[in-house]
């Protein structure tokens, strides 16, 4: 198995790591010869400094017997020919494209059918803003997802000491809430993963995730005393691309919407671009900014500059300001755990999300989706049941799961079934498992599902 | 400055002018109104100018490249050419008693204002009548757009003479090549003149009748072979056909264009086609509802006379099918300021044009935006492209300029001891290519009174609205003139 990964910028570096350490070939082609070293310092792949658009370049690289090529520099137009040369070079290599600009986004099928035939377009941007958008409505959640294609969605939230489900016993949720009782994943207690058990209680403080049908979404808030609230004027910090496609889709829904851009230039193309959305000129951080624009009337402050710091200190100006709802893009995974202890929740990052996509695409067979929250920290697991695996066919109480996983919901026939000790799961049923990082390998070997590649 | 190169395109418009006169000329031997002579007279002197121009400026290398500079001379002059030459035909016939009458025709005709000096059109010989409609229908898309559509000559300096003789506020080129957007401009005028002709036909107008309206129509001219003009019908069919045709004649030719490539939409796409179709039909129904009862007795008539009026003067023709001085104050102040809003740009309308009006209030509005949200940064858009800000600023100094203008020559025919009324009126109908104005020189009356030295001055404002006021205001800058 050979990968080639052209761009070893944050993405594509941390491709090259999860792959490298699965014991893939991985060759790595940047022109940067910073990220080239940072490379080749940490990782056990083959890097070429050159550019990989060029198809000596892909030649020497050997495309010829590579399987897959990742294309995921920072550039577009380069993704796009670095595709169209391997696709004359070599036809059979899977070729997979990292697209931003939102011009590009109704030619993806042409791509895929007609010329450079690249086999899957990664755009994260779409999905961190489609998150960011959900995140929005829903006070106190930290986390959304999506699985089954939107069926079924997963979400992190906040447990404040008003809600009905502090305090209790999870043992006592199908006595008190019925057949639509809340699937709990995952509770989150001073920075430490729980996989709970009918005898863990849920406190104050917690941070919860759950698993909910679409659907019923918005009765299940209920029961935790959340409730969707309407969005009518947001503010945007940072008018990159996040913040233009979501200011584009805030427009359709006509939301009164403004962004704050520090480059002047930046700021004439929104403007030329932007129908209603207001943009102002100046720096996320200038507090007298924020008064003049009355930003405390503001439902939703969210902040998606490309820096972190600035990310983080305009999200803590903004609750200073009095707007609970704000929401921080963060690419560091290393700033995760420090963010709840500030009072920062509801957190983005582009960065792991097109890293996990691009992972979800590579990896071969039964894993459907694999989305890892809190940094890393734990892992959702989407899955289809193979008969040959342990887990099919028997009661779950006969199974011995691995010790911090657990075994969320099972989806058959586009319905959501809560398991219980004699539920038996069927070949051919989806099921969405959450896992933390060191049972992950263990839950693999149950499913017998290795977590292996075209 | 090269006056050889100006000269010589002088040269060749001038001739091409005396070959227009071919058609005058053959409708004159058809009726035999014994007006021939006269106008082979005119040929001879216009094209034996013309050729002493060609001659005596021989071209010398192929400096075939025009400043915008030169570009703006070379346009304005011509056009003082044309009006002088063009005013021949009506010299020599018996209806002008001097030249400053013929001039003011010939200018009124070939900028499509409509104003006249003629007290007896219908006494008047047939092919004079005829070279009154002709000069509009020649005048209306631009003698200089029709000489780029059919000569190949003027080569790469065309652009610049067109962007001088079509200034538009927002630019748009129809196609890669200067001549092919000539042709296809002159194309559509020419088949919309065609079946105004057919219509008016239809409706039992005899031919030479139907075609100078469809003349004077199409470039929102106005003159009419007769003296009550259209009211002389009284007949709602006609009324309508004409209404029909001057709202296409006011709209952006690059949209009938696209509409006749299959683009049907291109209408409703269009910001300030859209403006301009929604401020007729609000003006015609306000006028409506003013006339009705005070003017008209049935609801019917003060439609019909109230979209007549109000679309004829919004589109700068100046028709008249009713005296607009009898009518309440309201409709008198509402007609007023639609001579200074005009048709769209990119139309052969004449007056500010809808697309300048757009642009100054979005440009107000930005403003006061500014002041709400004092680090915003936004654009003035229209159909969401961006107009740059040089294009804003040549906006908001042609609306200043065209104001100024306006005053100052309002003044200065005042001066000349016309009542203020009449002074503001006539200015007003004249810059904006209208036509009839107010006071004594209403629609039931004409310019014949005015005084040598106004005629003068308001055949020069006719040229500044018609070339829109920097063309031609450019030749009095001292700048200008200087090595």
């Amino acid at each position: 198995m050979k990968i080639i990964i052209v761009g070893a910028g944050e993405v594509g570096y941390n491709i090259a790591s999860r792959l490298a350490s699965e014991n893939k070939r991985v060759v790595v082609i940047d022109k940067d010869i910073d990220a080239i070293q940072r490379l080749s310092e940490n990782l056990d792949v083959q890097v070429i400094m050159a550019s990989g658009s060029s198809p000596k370049v892909l030649i020497d690289a050997g495309i010829n017997e590579t399987d897959i090529l990742l294309a995921v520099t920072d550039s577009d137009e380069t993704n796009l020919v670095t595709c169209l040369m391997a696709n004359m070079i070599s036809p059979t290599t899977k070729k997979l494209a990292r697209i931003r600009n939102q011009d590009f986004d109704s030619y993806y099928d042409r791509f895929k059918k007609e010329n450079p035939h690249i086999d899957t377009i990664i755009n994260p941007e779409i999905e961190v803003v489609n998150t960011i958008r959900k995140l929005m409505v829903v006070p106190g959640a930290v986390d959304v997802g999506d699985f089954a294609d939107g069926q079924v969605k997963y979400i992190g939230l906040r447990i404040d000491r008003h809600s009905p489900m502090a305090g209790m016993k999870l043992i006592d949720f199908s006595s008190k809430f019925g057949e639509d009782r809340p699937l709990i994943a995952a509770i989150i207690r001073n920075n430490e993963v729980i996989v709970p058990r009918g005898s863990n209680k849920i406190e104050p403080g917690d941070l919860i995730y759950f698993v909910s049908e679409t659907e019923k979404l918005e009765k299940m808030l209920m029961l935790f005393g959340k409730k969707i609230i309407p969005i009518q004027r947001a503010l945007i910090i940072g008018g990159g691309r996040i913040g233009e496609r979501l200011a584009n889709l805030l427009e359709a829904d006509s939301i009164k919407t403004k962004i704050i851009e520090a480059d002047i230039a930046r700021c004439h193309y929104l403007s030329e671009k932007m129908e209603k959305t207001i943009i102002l000129h100046g720096d996320g951080s200038d507090q007298k900014l924020f008064l003049e624009e009355n930003v405390g009337q503001s439902d939703v402050v969210v902040c998606v500059t490309n820096v972190d710091e600035t990310n983080i200190l305009v999200s803590l100006l903004a609750k200073n300001l009095g707007i609970e709802n704000t929401i921080t893009r963060i690419s560091k995974s290393n700033y995760f755990p420090l963010l709840a202890t500030i009072g920062i929740e509801k957190v983005v990052s582009p960065r792991l999300s097109a890293v996990s996509s691009i992972l979800k695409e590579v990896r071969k067979g039964k894993v459907l989706s694999d989305i890892s929250i809190l940094g890393e920290r734990g892992e959702f697991i989407e899955a289809i049941a193979l008969e040959t695996s342990d887990i099919t066919d028997r009661p779950l109480r006969k199974i011995s799961f691995p010790k911090g996983a657990i075994l969320v919901c099972i989806l058959r026939d586009g319905h959501i079934m809560i398991p219980a000790g004699n539920s038996v799961v069927k070949p051919n049923d989806r099921i969405i498992m959450f896992a933390v990082k060191h049972a992950v390998k263990k839950l693999e070997k149950l499913l017998t599902v290795k977590l292996d590649f075209f | 400055m090269r006056w050889r190169f100006i000269a010589r395109i002088i040269g060749i418009l001038l001739i091409f002018l005396g070959l227009s006169m071919i058609a005058p000329l053959l409708v004159s031997f058809y009726y035999k109104d014994l007006a021939h002579n006269n106008f082979l007279r005119s040929m001879g002197i216009t094209m034996v100018t013309g050729l002493i121009l060609i001659i005596g400026s021989k071209k010398r290398g192929s400096d075939d490249y025009i400043n915008k500079k030169e570009g703006m001379a070379t346009v304005a002059l011509a056009w003082i050419g044309i009006g002088l030459f063009g005013a021949l035909p009506f010299y020599f016939g018996p209806e002008f008693i001097n030249f400053t009458d013929a001039f003011f025709e010939s200018v009124s005709g070939f900028t499509t204002t409509g104003s006249s000096v003629m007290t007896n059109i219908e006494g008047a010989t047939k092919s004079i009548v005829f070279w009154r409609s002709f000069i509009q229908w020649l005048g209306g898309m631009g003698i200089i757009v029709l000489s780029l559509a059919i000569l190949p000559f003027l080569g790469v300096g065309g652009i610049q003479l067109y962007k001088a003789e079509v200034p538009s506020p927002v630019p748009d080129k129809l196609t890669p090549r200067l001549t092919d957007s000539a042709k296809i401009l002159w194309a559509v005028y020419a088949v919309f003149t065609l079946v105004e002709i057919i219509f008016l036909l239809g409706g039992g107008m005899p031919l030479f009748e139907a075609s100078c309206h469809a003349f004077t129509t199409m470039p929102t001219g106005g003159f009419s072979p007769k003296n009550a003009s259209i009211a002389h019908y009284n007949s709602a069919y006609f009324d309508y056909v004409i209404v029909v045709f001057m709202i296409l004649a006011g709209i952006n030719f690059s949209l009938h264009y696209q509409m006749l490539r299959g683009k049907t939409l291109a209408f409703w796409k269009d910001t300030e086609c859209k403006f301009f179709l929604g401020l007729a039909l609000l003006l015609t129904l306000l006028v409506t509802w003013d006339i009705y009862g005070s003017v008209y007795t049935s609801i019917k008539d003060s439609f019909r006379f109230a979209s007549f009026q109000v679309i004829s003067i919004l589109t700068t023709t100046g028709f008249a099918t009713a005296d607009y001085e009898t009518f309440p104050g309201l409709s008198q102040a509402l007609l007023f300021v639609c001579m200074f809003i005009g048709a769209s740009a990119g139309s052969t309308g004449g007056g500010m044009k809808c697309a300048r009006i757009i642009v100054c209030f979005k440009y107000c509005y930005r403003e006061l935006f500014k002041i709400i949200h004092p680090r915003s940064i936004n654009h003035v858009k229209i159909n969401n492209i961006v107009i740059p800000n040089e294009i804003l600023r040549s906006v908001m100094g042609f609306l200043a300029l065209y104001i100024s203008l306006f005053i100052l020559a309002g003044i200065l025919l005042a001066s000349m001891g016309i009542d203020m009324m009449t002074a503001f009126g006539a200015i007003a109908a004249c810059i904006g290519n209208i036509g009839p104005g107010f006071g004594s020189v209403g629609p039931t009356e004409n310019f014949s009174h005015m005084p040598v030295m106004g005629k003068w001055l308001l055949a020069w404002c006719m040229l500044l609205g018609r070339l829109e006021i920097y063309t031609v205001i450019i030749l009095f800058v001292p700048e200008f003139w200087k090595k």
